[in-house]
Parts: C-alpha cells; structure tokens; sequence
C-alpha cells in the first residue's frame, strides 16, 4: 500500500515536470516565431530550446519508465513460459539498471569536466545546469523503473509483458489491451 | 568483428525484452570499455546528451499537442457531419465518413493512433449500429487513420528527415498526393465491403446540409490550411508551424468553440511528452551506436554490397519495400525509422533514389505496418474499440490493405507521383 503511495506521488511530480517542460517548450517556440518576425530575433531561442528538448527527453524518460512505455519486443519473451520469462526479465532488468547507473555516474563526472563553462547563446547559464539533466535524469529513470518493478515481475510471473504500442494506443483512450496483446490470437 | 558482435548484442538484448534504446546504450557502453578504455566512458553521456538536443524534433511534441488538442474539443464530430453531408449517401456511407473525414483529420493529427482514437470511439460504434460487423467498422477505421501519417503533418516524416538529414517540408508535401490517392482506393475498398455486405446509404445528399456543416467545422479547415501553408511557404519551419498549431488549437478550442476541456490539455501535454521522450532517448542512444558504426563504415559496405548486385534502383526499392514492410509487422514505426535510415541512406543516395521520395516510401510502408499484425498500434487500437479480434479484423482489412499497397507500389515506380507537388512547388 505504502509502495502504491509512493509510486503515485512519483508519477504526479514526473507529470507535473512533463507538463511545465511541454508547455514552456510550445510559448517558447511561438515566442522565438514572434520576436524574429518582429525584427527582434532572440538569439538563444534555437540553444535553448534544443536543451529543453533534453529535458524533456530525459524528465520523460522517467515517466515512460514508470508505465513501462519505452519500445521494446515483448513477443519473444512473452512466448516463453513462466519460468523462463521471470529469468529472462531479471536479466533484462539488470541490463536496465546497470546502463543508467552508469550514465549517473558518468553524467555525473561529465558535470565535472564542464567546469564553469557556459552556454554559447546566453552566456550566464552555466552548461553544469543544463546538462546536470543526465545524472539527475538517469537517477529518476532508476527509481521509476525500481517502483515497476513489483509489477514487471508479476507480469512475467502472469501472461506476460503488454506491447509498447499497445500502451501507447490505450495511453489515446483505447480501452485495456490486457497482458501478452500484440500476441493475442 | 566488432560490429557483427555490437549487431548479435543489440538483437539478443532486444530479443530479450530490455528496451531497445537502453540495448543500443548498453552494447555501446560495453564497446566503449573494451575498445576505447574505462577512462572514455564520461563521452557516452555527453553524447546521450547531444543525441537528444535537436531543434527539429521539437516539432514532435508540438504537433501530438495540436493533435490532441483539437481533438479534445468538438473538431472530430464537426468533421464527421461534414464528411456525412458530402459522402453519407453512397452506398457503405458511414466507412466513406470514417474516410472522408481521417482526410481532414489528418491535417491536424500527425499521428494514425491519435486519429484512429479520436474518430474510432465515434465512428466504430455508429457503424455497428447500422448493421456493419465489428470487424468491418474496426478495419475500416484502422485503415482510414493511416492517412494521419501520410498526409502532412507527420510525426513518422519528420523523424525521417532529421535521421535522412533531408528537408520535412518537401517530404510534407509529397505526402499530399498519395494521401489523396489512397483515400480514393481505400473508399473503393470499403465501396466493395458496401456492395458485399449490403450496407445501408446515411442521408441524401443536399447542398444545403453540406454548407451547414462545412460552416460549423470551418475553422477545422482554415487553420490547418493556413499553417501548412506557412510552413510550405518558408515563412515558418516545420517546428514554429507545430508551436502555431498548439496555439490556434487552444484558440479555436478555448474561445471559439468554448468547448476545449483543460484536463484533456494536461492529459496531452503528458501523451505528448512521453511519446517524445520515448522516441528521443532513441536517437540519443542510437547516436552512440551510429559513432561505431561509422568507423567501421557499414552503412557504406553495406551499400557497396548491394549496388555489387545492382545498382538499378528499382530492384533496390523493391528489396527496401519488401525489408520495411517485414520490419513494420514486428517493430515501432520510430524505432524501424531511428534503426535503418541512417544505415541505409548512402545505399540510397548512391543508387540514385531521391531521399524526398525515399522518405515518402518509408512513410507508406510503416502507414501499412501499423496495420499488420503482430505489432500493429493502429489496428489494435480500433480492435479494442470495436471489442474486435485482431485476426479476423485482418481478414476483412485485406481489401483495405490491397489499396494502400497499390498507393505503395505506385509511389515506389511512378516517382512523379509524389514528387509532382515537390517539383511544382520547389522546382526539380
């Protein structure tokens, strides 16, 4: 019970920054268009946008990860039966959680070696801020993946792993797929 | 050696369920360690990070945005009585609807699972009740919503340009056409299922009804019209003409129609930021993997290999065809792009095809591989919305699927065919 508590407030604050970062993005896209037909370009729209774009990328990785929406190839695995399936994803997920503990760490030092550098187009916003997205990001992935993880292995105890599009197309308002969908016969 | 050991590592991984964008990192990280050192390792973030730092693939979570927003106001059921008042009298009216109206759709939605939603939770159960079986309303809707992708806007285009490096704007508008000449061989398709099930006629055709509801949803056209034609005139790029849809969608949905629900917008931003963030930290983690293979230069001896068979490009269209049309069937329409564009370009471009007509086939092929099933995120989608069973619904979407593969094979050999706007607009 504690565990579904926790999950939820993750997911509310992973969509909150999803929302601010999706938003923020659009009026700054529209502002950038404004500006520049106005004759007073801004200078680190492109730059800046780019990073908030890497944001996003990464903000949402972490939300992607908590509703098990990254794209993969369940079929394989779901075709295996059970015991295999739990053995198959416990490999799987040590190669999830091994990849991230390493772009922490490196992203990490990479916040190092950048020192006090800045970005190009505005120059006051030290890039250890921009880029801190990598540690700070790869470390929220972990969680998120490490509070699915009851979840994923019930799966693979039960019928198996729901496809990533089938995710997506309920995410559009289909109703539930159910577990082993896209090999559903 | 390397590579083909990379290559094994990536398919067992993926075979084994680990996400395919974290499979592509981990095998690049392992290939860090043994062939550069430990001491290398700092560069596999910071190329995570550059991957993913692209100004335009912000037009994906703009036009998923406009999308959905539009979709969460009264746009979607504007459009079908439209379509309704022009086509609702022939014969199997209500699939000409579902038809006629994904054309429309498809200038606002970028995306075939978007639109199959937003016209299928309507137009699936309307289509049962008048006598149409599960499976007929689930592929005909399915099918429909493939123009979504073909159509300009389109999220699967604009991920092609960035990985072919070649211009959305023109891939936009040589979708125009096809879009145009699938929707005439899908409603020959869906005339055939009219015919063999006897299905009934809407209502009659009257000039009057049509101008009423062309009225009602007359924003749904001009805004469309006048963004894309921004965006095909340069006066904005593909991403400002995404954030302007955003912001004419909550113009027409807030303040004109009144009706645009503010927990549908939230619910959006998150649909959108996910997708994005989903298909991003592919190309990020892509982008690890692309640094070796470029050293071992395999796209370019792949491309030696084949043009050592042949270098007439037709042969070569027919093998990609064949090779995305099996990848579609098994793989995420992002992931089959992010994974073999970049490997197949210089083919490609050595044998002479243009990447603008390229762009358009891969577009097609992945349009007919959201319907094919195993993985199929259209088609699944309209199934659970018509409480249909996928491989049944596939039999009865078999004359829908003749129609787009004719709109395929056309666009492959009869290059005009989408390039005819291109050329008109931009010159050859």
């Amino acid at each position: 019970m504690n565990l579904d508590r926790v999950r939820a407030g993750f997911e509310r604050l992973l969509e909150a920054i999803v929302v601010i970062l999706v938003s923020a993005l659009t009026l700054l896209v529209i502002a950038g268009f404004c500006f520049r037909y106005s004759g007073y370009a801004l200078s680190w729209y492109d730059e800046v946008a780019s990073v908030g774009l890497v944001w996003l990328t990464y903000y949402g990785s972490a939300l992607a990860a908590l509703r098990g929406a990254h794209i993969g190839v369940p079929g394989f695995v779901n075709a295996m039966p059970p015991k295999a399936r739990v053995v198959a994803t416990l490999f799987a997920e040590a190669v999830f959680f091994i990849f991230f503990v390493m772009l922490a760490w490196t992203g990490a030092e990479v916040l190092v070696v950048l020192g006090n550098d800045n970005l190009v187009s505005l120059e006051w916003m030290p890039q250890r801020v921009t880029a801190s997205v990598i540690p700070i990001g790869a470390v929220l992935i972990i969680i998120a993946e490490a509070l699915r993880l009851p979840k994923l292995m019930r799966d693979a105890r039960g019928k198996g792993f729901i496809d990533t599009e089938a995710i997506e197309a309920m995410s559009h308002g289909a109703p539930d797929l159910g577990a082993g969908t896209e090999a559903k016969r | 050696m390397t590579i083909t050991l990379m290559l094994f590592g990536m398919i067992g991984l993926a075979v084994l369920n680990v996400p395919i964008a974290v499979a592509l990192g981990f095998v690049a990280m392992v290939a860090v360690v043994f062939i550069q050192g430990p001491h290398m390792l700092p560069n596999l973030a910071l190329e995570m990070y550059d991957g993913a730092s692209s100004f335009p693939l912000l037009a994906i979570p703009l036009f998923i945005l406009s999308g959905a927003i539009m979709n969460a106001s009264s746009i979607s059921r504007r459009l079908i009585a439209f379509a309704t008042s022009v086509v609702g009298w022939v014969r199997g009216g209500l699939s000409m609807v579902a038809i006629g109206t994904s054309v429309f759709f498809a200038e606002i939605s970028g995306s075939a699972v978007a639109d199959v939603a937003a016209l299928g939770t309507i137009l699936i159960p309307a289509m049962k009740s008048r006598g149409y079986t599960k499976e007929v309303a689930a592929a005909t809707m399915s099918s429909a919503a493939s123009l979504a992708i073909i159509i300009p806007p389109s999220i699967p285009m604009v991920l092609y340009a960035v990985m072919a490096q070649t211009s959305v704007v023109k891939l936009f508008v040589a979708g125009i056409v096809p879009g145009l000449i699938g929707a005439l061989a899908m409603a020959g398709a869906a005339y055939y299922h009219a015919v063999k099930y006897n299905f009934p006629r809407e209502q009659a055709f009257r000039l009057s009804e049509v101008w009423r509801t062309f009225k009602e949803a007359l924003w749904a056209f001009i805004l469309p019209i006048a963004i894309l034609g921004s965006i095909f005139g340069g006066i904005v790029t593909a991403t400002e003409g995404a954030g302007m849809a955003v912001l004419a969608a909550i113009v027409v949905g807030g303040f004109i129609y009144r009706d645009l629900d503010f927990r549908e917008l939230k619910r959006a931003c998150i649909d959108g930021g996910i997708q994005t963030a989903v298909v991003m930290l592919l190309v990020a983690s892509s982008a690890l993997i692309g640094t070796f293979l470029t050293e071992a230069q395999l796209p370019q001896a792949l491309g030696h290999a084949i043009t050592q068979v042949t270098d007439n490009k037709y042969v070569v269209l027919l093998l990609l065809n064949i090779a995305f049309l099996i990848l579609g069937m098994f793989l995420h329409s992002a992931a089959a792009i992010i994974l073999v564009i970049p490997i197949v370009m210089p083919m490609v471009t050595a044998v002479g095809i243009d990447p603008i007509h390229f762009g358009l086939v891969v577009t097609l092929n992945l349009a007919i591989g959201q319907q094919t099933p195993p993985v199929a995120s259209v088609l699944m989608t309209a199934c659970a919305i018509a409480k249909a069973d996928i491989w049944e619904t596939t039999k009865d979407n078999i004359p829908y699927l003749v129609a787009l593969l004719f709109v395929l094979f056309l666009c492959t050999y009869v290059a005009w065919v989408p390039m005819l706007l291109v050329n008109l607009f931009y010159g050859g």
